[in-house]
């Protein structure tokens, strides 16, 4: 099917060469069809079937929204990827397809522009945190696994297959077999084992002291001895076996992390400590080549021809640097660049209604909430926390100020987290509740002012606040805003405005800058409400809520009071969460989780606020784009029409 | 001459290093810790100490008291400034804790866009604010004046970020003329020499690159060239008039000189001193200020980079940025005034 579609692409080919008069617009003849969408239709697989090729889509999209200007039964493709069943829409004849394919130029290739407001910081990933980097470094190396496309569920990427043993402390991994480093040495066993000792073993030679390697000490608990994999063995070139020291239920979503991608030993040899940087790049097996890097602007990689899943169907992706939100978004109409992330809800709203642009929201990995401090008297009655709950209008916020893609939290892991407790119901807006709770509670006149209970110390030791001081009820809002919690300040204020209305009084509160704020909550000093919320790493909902309520290190551990977590401490939650983290059972896991989530609920630990799917922009020229909740986004489809 | 160059040289010294007390106090004054500011939401606690283990930060600011109660001189001075100073010394700027390379190897890069921009801006301030300044002095009052004072006014009153946006926005979305930013195309090729984009394609004789790094110089020159183009012209007029009623500029007329001649030859090298003076200022403060317009058009500058830092708490790139962006402001300053001496013959320096 693909062959007979190649002498199009060539004839098209051929014609772009010819002067101009000779490819004129795509003649209108009739030759077509009508065709109503089915359910499980979709453009690309039309077009398979139609002119045997998938690429050809935009010939359908064209032709149809053509139609669809002189006659009002056909309807208007707006965005390739969306047809709903019912649609009906024009199949143009072979021939039209060919003419305006011809016409347009081939559909694959091409140069594909993404706009962002930062430079990454390093190339590789084993040594840096931010999402920029992850951006440009997961096109061009592969872990052993990865997510599947638009989920976080992991699936075999240089892995073929990994299989545990009977109580999950070994892990043996079948390798891809032929694949290359993009450097042309030869991916295997030995690869996966130079990268991981690497990685693992503070005295390795590629373990530089000047790196910190913080997500492997974070993912695998430690370096050298402490971590849990005591050992990655080679079974034989194309087969590796982890040895863990207890079981570890995340461990395949560990494994698809960006950060343990991995890259070619030859190239961390000859380039040592400047693996990652501008004139060395990242080294890999991935679907693109890194080709250029030009600091504060852009990096450039190239399609991998040779790539074990075939090559991308796009020749080149330019990740540009824009800082300025408006800038960025005055980029994309003008044409400069193909798609973006980050934008004002201004422009959001402006790239909805302009008809070259659509957007496009990257599923939630994350949720936005607001925590209390349990060193404060009031806030340890459970009453106290619900009449908070119940007197905030969840929704009204969200629709607010998250606008169209943000979704009510009713638990602290997204919905298309397995785990999410879909029988929760969430917090009601009942204010009324929330005075009669309060007055249940011991407070029938409201609240404002609350009572330190215990001493609250900073990290010296000097004691900041003394068990018996009073003080006004605070709320924190965030300095910046986060990829998960939009416009902090308004959305504090009408937090507050909405506890006022149920007689509870708070006194806004900006803590200082971010790296500020972070460090207070870290220390424990954020004293009152706060706002904060979390993004995943890898899918798993250890991820989320072990690291938050959990982290024992035995069964029968006492969870003490954590105060980064504002000293909250629920011993059955944290058991529970232990059991859950060396589970395999997926399952069993499932189930322990849903609990987790009930119980958090009903003690209101914390007020889940919402999450947000983070809208991306684009360019109607471009389709296939797939946003990944976690990891980075896949480019090897997107196409980009003329 | 050369006694005087010394003697500011020498003198530059414990300019420098008040600098580097300055920058390095009131960085360590606003709260917030690096290892915390780059782990962000997940800083675990023994992350948090190797990282800050890692880059000294767990040392003393300026003296440790403690080491010599255990007679160890060396642990004495091991502190975060002398180390920053040590290092100084032998031109190490040390190395950024987020990207963990030398400060320099950026530096390289970003010190030399920020001069460009700047000195294109200049030069274009400097090229309509005098001549707007002579004729406004020249004409007083005349409708010549009135345009290029209100334009001055308006000049030096529009936020760069708006004026940025409405450039980008007319030039650049609806005329399509301009590029919205950065400094060169990314499908341009330029063999990169001395990081002057401008020097570079002129020397290696690449004519489309030298046409598509002045397209994207154009924008944020502009921009950036609004504020002290007005400030300089409104000086030169000023200047100008007082000088325009010296005595000597009247005789200089009764020899019966041209109007031009009295203008360009007698009045304005007179008139020069202070408008020079300001030059050399607001070029340091350009370079050092570049902030909104390195954001605005995407400018992989140092403005935008120390401002990062600064959020980041990445101190040894504000320590380092900030360190240059002193040094430079100094210098400029030192030829402005020994610019003095051949503008004014009557200035000696011995």
């Amino acid at each position: 099917m693909r062959k007979k579609f190649s002498w199009l692409i060539l004839v098209a080919m051929i014609l772009t060469l010819l002067p101009v008069g000779v490819t004129a617009a795509p003649p209108q003849q009739d030759g077509g069809t009508a065709y109503t969408i089915q359910a499980d239709d979709w453009l690309s697989k039309l077009a398979d079937k139609e002119y045997g090729d998938p690429l050809a889509y935009p010939a359908i999209v064209y032709y149809t929204n053509l139609k669809a200007a002189a006659d009002d039964s056909f309807n208007e493709i707006d965005n390739p990827d969306l047809v709903e069943v019912g649609w009906v829409i024009y199949l143009p004849s072979n021939d039209e397809a060919t003419a305006f394919l011809t016409d347009t130029g081939s559909v694959a290739g091409g140069t594909f522009i993404f706009g962002r407001g930062g430079d990454s910081v390093q190339l590789d990933p084993a040594i840096v945190t931010d999402g920029e980097s992850f951006r440009v470094t997961g096109q061009c190396l592969e872990p052993l696994y990865q997510y599947e496309p638009g989920s976080t569920k992991p699936i075999p990427a240089l892995a073929t297959k990994c299989t545990a043993n009977e109580n999950s402390t070994e892990w043996t991994c079948a390798l891809r077999q032929g694949v290359k480093f993009h450097d042309g040495t030869p991916f295997n066993a030995d690869a996966v084992l130079f990268n991981f000792d690497r990685w693992k073993f503070t005295d390795n030679p590629y373990h530089f002291a000047s790196q910190v390697f913080e997500y492997y000490e974070y993912m695998w608990f430690g370096f050298d001895d402490d971590s849990i994999i005591s050992s990655v063995e080679k079974v034989d070139d194309y087969t590796v076996k982890f040895v863990l020291k207890e079981p570890l239920a995340p461990f395949l979503a560990n494994l698809a992390m960006d950060i343990f991608a991995i890259s070619s030993p030859a190239a961390i040899e000859k380039y040592g400590e400047n693996y990652g940087l501008p004139e060395a790049g990242c080294v890999g097996t991935g679907p693109f080549k890194f080709v250029e890097w030009v600091e504060g602007d852009h990096i450039t990689v190239a399609a991998n021809k040779d790539y074990w899943g075939g090559p991308p169907t796009i020749d080149e992706i330019v990740f540009r640097v824009i800082p300025d939100d408006s800038a960025r978004f005055l980029a994309l109409k003008s044409g400069d660049i193909h798609g973006l992330e980050q934008a004002t809800a201004e422009d959001i709203a402006a790239a909805e209604a302009d008809p070259n642009l659509y957007v496009k929201a990257r599923p939630a990995l994350n949720t936005a909430y607001l925590a209390f401090h349990y060193k404060i008297k009031e806030l340890q009655d459970p009453n106290v926390r619900k009449a908070i709950a119940h007197a905030i209008n969840r929704q009204g916020l969200t629709k607010n100020f998250f606008g169209a893609y943000g979704e009510v939290a009713t638990n602290f892991l997204p919905p298309l987290v397995w785990g999410h407790n879909e029988a929760i119901p969430g917090w009601t807006y009942d204010p009324e509740l929330s005075k009669k709770l309060l007055a249940d509670a011991g407070y029938p006149d409201g609240l404002s002012e609350v009572t330190i209970a215990e001493d609250i110390m900073d990290a010296e030791g000097n004691v900041v606040y003394k068990a018996g001081d009073k003080m006004p009820l605070k709320l924190y809002y965030l300095p910046i805003t986060r990829f998960y919690h939009p416009s902090p300040k308004e959305i504090g204020e009408a937090q507050a405005a909405d506890l006022t209305r149920a007689g509870i009084n708070v006194q806004l509160e900006l803590a200082g800058d971010w790296p500020t704020y972070l460090g207070l909550r870290r220390n424990g000093l954020l004293v009152g409400l706060y706002q904060l919320g979390w993004g995943g790493d890898n899918g798993d909902p250890d991820n989320f809520l072990n690291y938050f309520f959990g982290g024992l290190s035995s069964a029968d551990a006492v969870k003490e009071p954590d105060p980064r977590e504002g000293f909250y401490a629920n011993q059955e939650v944290a058991r529970l969460l232990y059991q859950a983290a060396i589970n395999p059972d997926q399952a069993e896991r499932q189930a322990i989780y849903e609990k987790v989530e009930q119980l958090l609920y009903d003690d209101t630990a914390r007020l889940w606020m919402a999450h947000n799917n983070t809208p991306l922009l684009f360019s109607k020229k471009i389709s296939g784009y797939v946003p990944q909740p976690v990891g980075a986004d896949y480019f090897e489809g997107v196409v980009i029409a003329k | 001459m050369t006694r005087y160059l010394l003697q500011r040289l020498i003198s530059l010294i414990p300019t420098l290093l008040g600098v580097t007390v300055v920058i390095f106090l009131l960085l360590r004054l606003i709260p917030g810790d690096p290892a915390v500011a780059m782990l962000g939401e997940h800083a675990a606690q023994e992350n948090v100490e190797r990282i800050r283990a890692q880059f000294g930060l767990n040392r003393p600011l300026f003296l440790d008291p403690a080491a010599l109660e255990n007679n160890d001189f060396a642990g004495f001075f091991d502190s975060q400034y002398l180390r920053f100073l040590y290092r100084l010394g032998q031109g190490d700027l040390g190395n950024s804790i987020h990207r963990r390379i030398p400060i320099a190897d950026e530096l390289k890069q970003r010190f030399p866009a920020t001069v460009e921009l700047s000195l294109f801006a200049m030069a274009l301030a400097v090229a309509i604010g005098i001549p707007a300044g002579i004729v406004s002095a020249a004409r007083r009052n005349s409708i010549w004046d009135g345009i290029s004072m209100v334009g001055s006014l308006i000049g030096v009153s529009m936020p760069i970020f708006w004026l940025g946006l409405m450039l980008i926005m007319l030039f650049a979305v609806l005329l399509n003329w301009f590029p919205i930013g950065g400094r060169l195309d990314h499908d341009t090729k330029l063999t990169v020499i001395t990081n002057f984009f401008l020097i570079d394609s002129l020397i290696t004789a690449n004519l489309p690159a030298l046409w598509d790094t002045l397209k994207h110089l154009i924008m944020p020159a502009i921009a950036l060239a609004t504020i002290p183009m007005a400030i300089i012209a409104r000086m030169t007029r000023s200047s100008m008039l007082e000088v325009l009623h010296a005595d000597y500029i009247r005789t200089a007329h009764a020899k019966g000189l041209s109007e031009r001649a009295v203008l360009i030859q007698h009045a304005l090298k007179n008139a020069f001193l202070p408008v020079i003076t300001i030059i050399g200022l607001q070029t340091g403060i350009l370079l050092a200020g570049a902030i909104l317009t390195e954001t605005i058009f995407a400018w992989p500058g140092i403005g935008k980079w120390v401002y990062d830092a600064i959020l980041g708490r990445d101190y040894p790139v504000v320590q380092g940025g900030t360190f240059l962006i002193a040094l430079v402001f100094v210098l400029v300053n030192l030829l402005v005034d020994l610019s003095y001496a051949y503008l004014d013959p009557r200035i000696h320096y011995d």
